[in-house]
């Protein structure tokens, strides 16, 4: 179960964003990737959830060849939560929520399909906000819509690239803890966070990234050392304990 | 009852059109005894007078009356999937070169007698939207922004194309082809309508099975992909029967501006964006709108004045209006 990933390169017709990454995302736990922009986060995250192409490595998503499932197959097993979104026409909430069904629908969705969307609207409490127009709302509203077209999908493995960016404290908080009602039932979430404090606090499972190669822990080695975030991020910072972990100050 | 209301619209309107005309020779007193032979109220001899009117209300406005509705319905229909399609409020079946190509065709077909004009214009239409696809086409996806470069470029040359045919050919079939281009339904017969009504109705219900996942694709490529729809796939299910009921509607009737644009904005400002209401609204508001306009065109002149110059001088002006009233219903991306 969960997400394995064996010597994954890939680029974009020029330099290789990704070289042979191997790494294994644990069933039913909230992992996160840490790195640096441009590190490759949000390719891997791309590549996982079938939206890019890859010649070079292997994805197996809970045990099956991701280059052996349609497009369509694929969308049952995963969620992707992508990083920005703007569309034109000002759709309602609900009518957004809804194409989360699109692998499930044969021309309209019917009245199941319909129940599964509000469900997911509830789910992440946005009732409020069904009939408003998508494209009028905030960009933390936005999301918080986008995560629930992802549940309305019913994946198994979920996947956001930043998934806090534009959300207030309440929000965040909701979201975070939302992500640890999906993981306790039993869904697998790879999450791609910018912030240290947050990632250290809530996940289950570390995967750090830098260059487009995955960076290693040595022996006694933990993510949130002091020594191994200088080296993943190239900048100084000190840690204070915190609860079993550490918060990271930048200085 | 508002939407029962609503589809009823297009039986009132042709009813209503096939009464409405500049014929002298049809008095109302004979259309009334008219009606009443063929209901059957009254028997007896057909006399001059309704033979008159059984002509021209069964063989004159009928079929024109059916044309034009048909002709509307697949523009709009047609527009409104190539927005959904492009994420683009401002795109037309012009756009992509298709009415272009359709009208070189067509042009083709009118100087070239051997040449049969339905089909010509119908197989032009369908190249032109064929260069513009294979033209935008990267190595992996069509971009919007390319394919519509290349529907402006495809454009030019059946345009070119069309202004040469017009160049190379005697000025008595130069007068059909100017005419023709200018879009008219004066021509309209029941070989016309027989002609266009299988591949409009065929590619309108084709559009109909696809009206939801036009929104899915209107949200973007990655977010499509991410449901589980292929966006190539979808985008040329989506193409191909908008491609077919646009040539379809030029092969028959010309290039009929502004209703291809303006109507689905219209229905958009009623329904919203959700095309699964759009779709169908479009046929039957595209083809009443059309069907009103082209009454009013050969009823207050004693001479034909060209659809499409009547749909652009009623449609602009109501379109500019109601553009600026609606405070922009979509986003400025």
């Amino acid at each position: 179960m969960g997400v394995t990933v064996r010597e994954l390169s890939f680029d974009y017709g020029g330099a290789e964003v990704l070289q042979g990454v191997t790494f294994d995302v644990p069933g039913g736990e909230f992992s996160i990737i840490l790195g640096k922009n441009g590190s490759g986060k949000s390719t891997l995250l791309k590549l996982i959830a079938g939206i890019l192409p890859y010649r070079q490595g292997h994805i197996f998503v809970d045990g099956y060849d991701l280059k052996r499932l349609s497009v369509s197959e694929k969308a049952r097993l995963v969620g992707y939560l992508p990083q920005f979104h703007a569309p034109v026409f000002p759709f309602t909430v609900e009518d957004v929520v809804l194409t989360g069904r699109a692998s499930f629908v044969f021309a309209v969705p019917g009245r199941r399909d319909r129940e599964k969307a509000r469900e997911a609207i509830e789910r992440v409490g946005i009732s409020h906000l069904l009939h408003r127009p998508y494209t009028e709302l905030s960009g933390g509203e936005r999301q918080l819509v986008m995560i629930a077209r992802v549940l309305a999908q019913e994946p198994n493995v979920v996947l956001l690239d930043e998934p806090l960016s534009h959300l207030d404290l309440s929000n965040q908080v909701r979201l975070l803890s939302l992500i640890r009602q999906l993981v306790s039932s039993g869904l697998t979430v790879l999450a791609v966070l910018h912030e240290p404090n947050i990632a250290f606090l809530h996940g289950d499972a570390f995967v750090l990234l830098k260059d487009g190669k995955i960076r290693t822990l040595g022996r006694g080695e933990r993510p949130w050392d002091s020594a191994t975030l200088q080296d993943l991020y190239d900048v100084a910072v000190e840690t204070l304990p915190f609860r079993d972990r550490a918060l990271v100050v930048p200085i | 009852m508002g939407t029962i209301l609503f589809y009823s619209i297009p039986v009132f309107l042709i009813v209503l059109s096939l009464f409405v005309g500049p014929s002298d020779v049809v008095r109302s007193a004979d259309i009334v005894l008219w009606i009443q032979q063929k209901v059957g109220v009254i028997s007896g001899e057909q006399s001059d007078a309704t033979l008159m009117v059984d002509a021209i209300i069964l063989n004159v406005r009928l079929p024109r009356v059916l044309l034009t509705f048909l002709v509307g319905s697949a523009l709009t229909m047609s527009g409104s999937a190539l927005q959904a399609l492009f994420k683009n409020p401002l795109v037309s079946p012009d756009i992509l070169g298709l009415s272009a190509g359709a009208a070189f065709g067509a042009a083709l077909a009118l100087a070239v007698h051997a040449l049969p004009l339905q089909l010509t214009s119908f197989v032009f239409g369908l190249i032109a939207v064929g260069m513009s696809y294979f033209i935008a086409r990267g190595k992996r996806s069509v971009s919007t922004v390319s394919l519509i470069l290349a529907g402006i470029i495809v454009s030019g040359i059946f345009t070119a194309g069309l202004t040469f045919v017009q160049f190379v050919t005697d000025p008595f079939r130069l007068q059909t082809i100017v005419h023709w281009t200018m879009g008219n339904l004066h021509t309209a017969s029941w070989e016309k309508v027989t002609s266009s009504v299988i591949p409009i109705l065929f590619g309108a219900a084709w559009l109909l099975f696809m009206r939801w996942r036009m929104n899915v694709i209107s949200l973007g490529d990655e977010e499509a992909k991410a449901v589980g729809l292929n966006p190539e796939k979808e985008k040329v299910m989506i193409l191909v029967p908008a491609t077919l009921i646009a040539t379809a509607s030029v092969a028959v009737a010309g290039i009929i501006a502004m209703v291809g644009l303006a109507v689905p904005h219209m229905i958009r400002m009623v329904t919203g964006p959700d095309n699964r209401k759009i779709q169908p609204a479009a046929f039957v508001a595209g083809g009443s709108f059309l069907l009103v306009i082209d009454t009013i065109a050969r009823t207050v002149a004693t001479f034909e004045i060209p659809i499409g110059l009547f749909t652009t001088l009623i449609g602009g002006p109501f379109f500019i209006v109601l553009l600026k009233k609606s405070r922009m219903l979509y986003r400025e991306n």
